[in-house]
């Protein structure tokens, strides 16, 4: 791993910036920072270790992290006692219509937006950059009313739509727009020499250049279907129905008494796949989100 | 900002016009399924929840007009009044804490350090974790029998029950979605900091300044632009934060957490009370298009720009 920090390289020039502590010094830099990141790695550990618990194991010595005491019975009861994998299945592919519907939406409107001339243009992106600062969950009852009246509530469209034309969706619009101005004009011209049209210049030419605002824009995606809660929680209600992080909150007993052990393993799965990914893309994961942020 | 229209270059008059007619065509016909989408989902919805709060409506029978009944009954609404001032606290708190905690763990992490990217990562990875994950271990570790109050109960501290006693729960939230969200602001100022040139601080150094004068006159208003921007992100973000409160504590013990986006909830889905509900709704989109407009005009006094 790369020690020299997530963003644009300023600290690569030795000459300009000399080693600023005193070695002696660095046992302590490091005490404070072991020190400082305990809250943040200690509830997850936590989580892994005791998934593999017994309730009893669980409740009876929370911080110990013996490894003679662990099993898989928690994981095996999840499946098979629960609609578990069939809701896994939901939110898998809930997220795999979302993803590529919004990325496509993001590239195709930010393309438009940034490339194109036509007629009300300006007053559209304005409109959508509005669509952006509502938070979602505040036009939460006209859209059930709208999709009540539809029918279908207790299917996952609603789900589907609106976590595509969320703000995740427009501000994607909007990463991919300004992504797109960036690029210089004459790789256009190039193309438009060669004969390609609007829609050749944007397939043959910008898009594939365009892979690191994709995959940022495809990351939030990911992350909010994964995480959606709220309109899960307005529009499914029947068990087979259910997505990831409601099924979380139905390990319980018929009084409401929540059941730990199969909680914490159920989380280590939900949890999973998104640490995974995480730790397999981290640095540009971490290095798409810093430069959303400093080029606001 | 916009790409702006060209200079006609001369002898291509024919081929540039005819392209623009079939550009228009091809704007919209690109932009159709987000701009349509944004006006079924988004705005039209934005525009009728002004109309249902204007109304009495239970989705059951047709909604009876009651003109700004609603808005009249919020206003002597004790259960209103104090949601709003748990949003208060709670968005005030999270936007001190967590602004104040990502820099300082910005500038702690901002070192030449072997290793240093793993302290990163550990700082970062709860932002990854799924929310109702997270709020399901802190919902654990905070029962009352359970770790932290036990433990409380050791250094002497027996009898706290940190999210079920009104006085504490708010804050515990808060610090539960701080220890969550705060790697995410702590990212964007670290790299807001490494584009910071050294030799200011070099400068400022040999002129006799101290870290603290550094940090206040030339890496603050260096970061200002970022450091505006993760204020209004964290400030919208903290008024409509709904799914680790609703985990954690549901809006209890005794509405003590209880948000205006909670409220909201529970009104229109828990009460089917939909106009009402609409209503919270309206003023909840009003504080969040003032604390943007606010900001856009604070923004041009406050931050400093390098050019």
């Amino acid at each position: 791993m790369k020690t020299e920090g997530v963003g644009a390289g300023r600290w690569t020039a030795p000459e300009a910036a000399p080693a600023r502590r005193p070695v002696r010094w660095s046992w302590l830099l490091y005490l404070v920072l072991a020190l400082v990141s305990l809250p943040f790695l200690l509830p997850l550990l936590w989580l892994f270790v005791s998934a593999f618990k017994s309730t009893s194991a669980i409740f009876g010595s929370p911080f110990d992290l013996k490894v003679s005491a662990l099993t898989m019975t928690n994981f095996a009861q999840v499946f098979a006692d629960y609609p578990f994998a069939r809701q896994y299945f939901n939110s898998l592919y809930i997220a795999a219509l979302v993803v590529p519907l919004t990325a496509a939406m993001a590239a195709t409107a930010g393309y438009a937006f940034a490339r194109l001339q036509f007629p009300g243009r300006d007053l559209v992106f304005i409109l959508s950059l509005l669509a952006m600062m509502v938070p979602s969950e505040l036009t939460a009852v006209p859209q059930f009313v709208l999709f009540s009246r539809l029918g279908l509530t207790n299917s996952h469209l609603p789900v589907i739509v609106l976590q595509i034309f969320s703000a995740t969706g427009a501000f994607a619009v909007f990463l991919m727009r300004q992504h797109f101005i960036t690029l210089p004009r004459e790789l256009e011209d190039a193309g438009r020499v060669d004969g390609l049209g609007t829609l050749g210049v944007f397939w043959f030419i910008l898009l594939p250049l365009s892979r690191p605002a994709l995959a940022t824009a495809a990351i939030f995606a990911v992350l909010n279907s994964w995480n959606d809660y709220f309109n899960p929680l307005i529009y499914l209600s029947r068990e087979g129905l259910l997505t990831l992080p409601l099924a979380l909150q139905r390990f319980t007993d018929p009084l409401g008494g929540v059941y730990w052990n199969l909680t914490l393993a159920a989380g280590v799965l939900v949890a999973l796949p998104v640490l995974l990914a995480f730790m397999l893309a981290q640095r540009q994961f971490i290095e798409s989100l810093a430069a959303s942020g400093t080029k606001g | 900002m916009t790409s702006g229209t060209r200079p006609p270059r001369p002898g291509l008059g024919r081929r540039v016009l005819n392209r623009r007619g079939r550009e228009g065509w091809a704007g919209w016909l690109l932009v159709a399924p987000y701009v349509l989408g944004m006006l079924i989902f988004v705005i039209g919805p934005l525009v009728a929840v002004l109309g249902v709060s204007l109304t009495q409506w239970s989705l059951l029978d047709a909604p009876r007009w009651v003109g700004l009944g609603n808005y009249a009954r919020l206003a002597t609404d004790p259960a209103f009044g104090r949601s709003a001032a748990v949003t208060g606290v709670f968005t005030l708190g999270i936007l001190a804490i967590n602004i104040s905690v990502a820099l300082a763990l910005a500038s702690l992490l901002n070192v030449r350090l072997r290793g240093i990217g793993l302290f990163r990562t550990l700082i970062f990875s709860p932002v990854v974790m799924p929310v109702v994950a997270w709020a399901l271990i802190w919902k654990f570790l905070l029962q009352p029998e359970g770790p932290v109050n036990s433990g409380l109960a050791g250094l002497g501290f027996g009898g706290a029950n940190l999210l079920f006693d009104p006085a504490t729960a708010l804050w515990a939230v808060i610090l539960i979605e701080v220890l969550k969200a705060v790697g995410l602001n702590t990212v964007i100022f670290l790299s807001a900091l490494q584009g910071v040139p050294p030799e200011l601080h070099e400068a400022a150094r040999l002129d006799g300044a101290s870290p603290w004068q550094a940090f206040w006159r030339i890496t603050l208003p260096l970061i200002s632009p970022t450091f505006f921007l993760v204020f209004i992100v964290t400030l919208i973000g903290a008024l409509k934060l709904f799914t680790p409160v609703y985990v954690l504590t549901g809006g209890g013990p005794a509405d003590a957490t209880t948000t205006l986006i909670l409220y909201m909830f529970k009104q229109g889905f828990q009460f089917f009370e939909f106009g009402y509900a609409s209503a919270v709704a309206t003023v909840l989109f009003v504080a969040v298009l003032g604390l943007t407009l606010a900001q856009w005009a604070l923004r041009r006094r406050l931050v400093f720009y390098e050019d």
